[in-house]
């Protein structure tokens, strides 16, 4: 009877979790296709009876898939070169026992909690005088200052965990370190370049500090920033919002889910190493 | 090719021997571009903004120096000595509800072994989703008329009082609300990481101590907890330090930013106004600073703590 009771009150916690999780993005996938008839009720209504897909024709028809498409060529490229740089210095740092190494350890480390308001006004700064503001290059060099400490950090725990033996036996077959590197410690290396992939998309492409400070105009404006200023400016049209929450939010949760996998096996090593 | 052939071979050392090339010059090489993005990205931009601080720089341009004034000028402003202590102590609320509730979750994910890959997947979610988006969706579930937290409150804890109520028109209520907002995204990553850290803790001690006729209750404070508390103090240090930079909910779910007249302006948001809006980069420059040296003085503090536990 206890158990009973106690698996009772342990589903009833996780059912607890999964709405307050789930609901939020429930809601908003809801209010972006309810009429507004449906929407402006002061009893909140779960079930949508006659779903419109207007709002997200309207937007499609406007600069969203512009936007779109800045956002997304900054996101990969931050992940492509967040990917190369890391897994170079994550293997430097884990075969080599460099003299320096406790040094940039902290370097690594203090990036990474350094406010990005000490950061933001020199850089937009050098991007004016070396006329990258506006461009995706200059937003994507600023994003690398989020995303490679932890990637590093994450690729050099999954490169130590190689077996050095394997690299090895290919010089011993005759291999050079340089090809027995790149042909079998970055493949194997793959699981943790999955998942400091996830992570800079995810840092990227959610990022608005430095969007919206070194991207203005409406052309090369990214995601995060055009929302939040359509945001700001017409509030009370939920569902538009909404609409555009809902585009802005697909590509993350469609990768995150492609990664998961890998996502949770580097965060349990991390968390193993803590 | 196959690990097992090179155990048996002699002189293994040997191809590792030779190149001095790969020894000396491969890993410099290997990290000469992460050392170009922490200096040229990184390290300028921090020490830039420290000489920055020392100096007049009104409308962006760089002025004459003078010292200590904007730092005088700073805590010479109520509405920064206000964001400081508003930030203060919305950090400390978000990072103990943040632990508390991450904890649990953790628990209760570790009770439910067989359920708990694919639930955790579904935990980590939320952490996914762009800030500025759920600042926006937060906000309409707070909307006075129409949204479902003002619904829920009355129809399900009989609270007539939350009827309409407007939860941004002062700053109080904005703040809380805001406060549930950012925990909603910061929770996951900590919960799932606690999760991974106590599913290493089942193992003969605890075997041992349950033999020894220990209760749950017990061996969770006694022996589960204590183990994984190094990485408990790693996840208060960063649940700190992100509460600490919140910018994108407060620019999102305050209108205008940082209000109703200012009261809901926190550090991140007043330093980006006072550059961007104000122009005024000296200023801004040495709210960066201060905010920096807050953030190292914590994360040192931590880390001592963490030394002790060892110990």
């Amino acid at each position: 009877m206890t158990s009973l009771l106690r698996r009772g009150a342990l589903w009833l916690l996780v059912g607890v979790i999964l709405l307050s999780s789930l609901f939020p993005f429930f809601w908003m996938l809801v209010t972006s296709i309810k009429p507004d008839n449906e929407l402006f009720t002061r009893t909140p209504r779960f079930i949508v009876t006659s779903p419109t897909v207007e709002r997200y024709t309207h937007l499609l028809d406007g600069n969203i898939p512009t936007q779109f498409r800045n956002s997304l060529i900054v996101a990969v490229a931050t992940t492509v070169l967040t990917g190369l740089v890391a897994l170079l210095a994550g293997y430097a740092m884990a075969r080599y026992r460099l003299r320096t190494r406790h040094i940039l350890t902290v370097v690594i480390l203090v990036t990474q909690l350094l406010p990005q308001t000490i950061l933001v006004i020199p850089l937009f700064t050098l991007f004016r005088n070396a006329g990258m503001l506006n461009t995706y290059q200059g937003l994507t060099l600023s994003h690398l200052a989020l995303t490679l400490g932890l990637c590093t950090f994450m690729l050099r725990s999954f490169i130590v965990d190689i077996p050095f033996e394997l690299e090895e036996a290919a010089q011993v077959d005759g291999a050079s370190r340089l090809r027995a590197v790149r042909s079998i410690v970055f493949p194997l290396a793959w699981p943790g370049l999955a998942a400091s992939s996830v992570y800079a998309f995810i840092t990227s492409w959610n990022e608005l500090m430095f969007s919206a400070t070194y991207m203005q105009r409406p052309e090369i404006e990214t995601l995060p920033v055009a929302l939040q200023q359509y945001f700001s400016s017409y509030y009370t049209d939920w569902g538009g919002v909404m609409a555009a929450s809902v585009i802005f939010t697909i590509p993350v949760v469609i990768f995150f889910l492609l990664v998961q996998k890998r996502l949770m096996q580097g965060m349990a090593s991390g968390a193993m190493k803590g | 090719m196959s690990p097992n052939t090179s155990g048996a071979l002699p002189g293994r050392q040997s191809p590792r021997r030779h190149f001095t090339f790969e020894k000396q010059l491969l890993p410099w090489a290997f990290l000469t571009p992460l050392l170009a993005v922490v200096v040229g990205i990184v390290g300028y931009p921090v020490v830039r903004t420290i000489w920055l601080s020392f100096h007049d720089g009104e409308y962006l341009q760089n002025g004459p120096f003078i010292g200590l004034q904007n730092y005088r000028d700073i805590f010479a402003n109520p509405y920064y000595t206000a964001a400081l202590l508003r930030t203060t102590v919305f950090a400390a609320a978000v990072v103990a509800t943040t632990i508390l509730l991450s904890l649990a979750i953790a628990l209760v994910l570790d009770a439910a072994p067989r359920a708990a890959k694919v639930l955790s997947v579904i935990v980590l979610l939320p952490w996914a989703m762009p800030r500025v988006a759920s600042g926006i969706v937060w906000k309409w579930m707070f909307d006075d008329q129409y949204g479902v937290v003002n619904w829920l409150l009355v129809h399900w804890f009989g609270l007539e009082s939350f009827n309409g109520y407007s939860w941004f028109r002062t700053g109080t209520p904005a703040m809380v609300a805001i406060t549930v907002a950012v925990v909603w995204h910061s929770v996951p990553f900590v919960a799932v990481s606690l999760f991974a850290g106590l599913r290493g803790t089942h193992g003969e001690v605890v075997e041992a101590a349950r033999v020894d006729g220990a209760n749950a209750w017990q061996i969770l404070r006694r022996i589960r907890l204590p183990m994984i508390r190094p990485l408990l103090v790693v996840m208060t240090t960063i649940s700190t330090i992100w509460a600490y930079q919140s910018f994108d909910h407060f620019l999102v779910m305050t209108t205008p930013p940082g209000g109703p007249n200012h009261s809901t302006e926190v550090l991140s948001l007043l330093t980006w106004l006072e550059a961007f809006a104000q122009l005024d980069q000296g200023t801004a420059a040495a709210m960066a600073v201060v905010l920096f040296l807050m953030l190292s003085a914590v994360s040192v503090l931590y880390v001592r703590l963490n030394r002790e536990d060892v110990r």
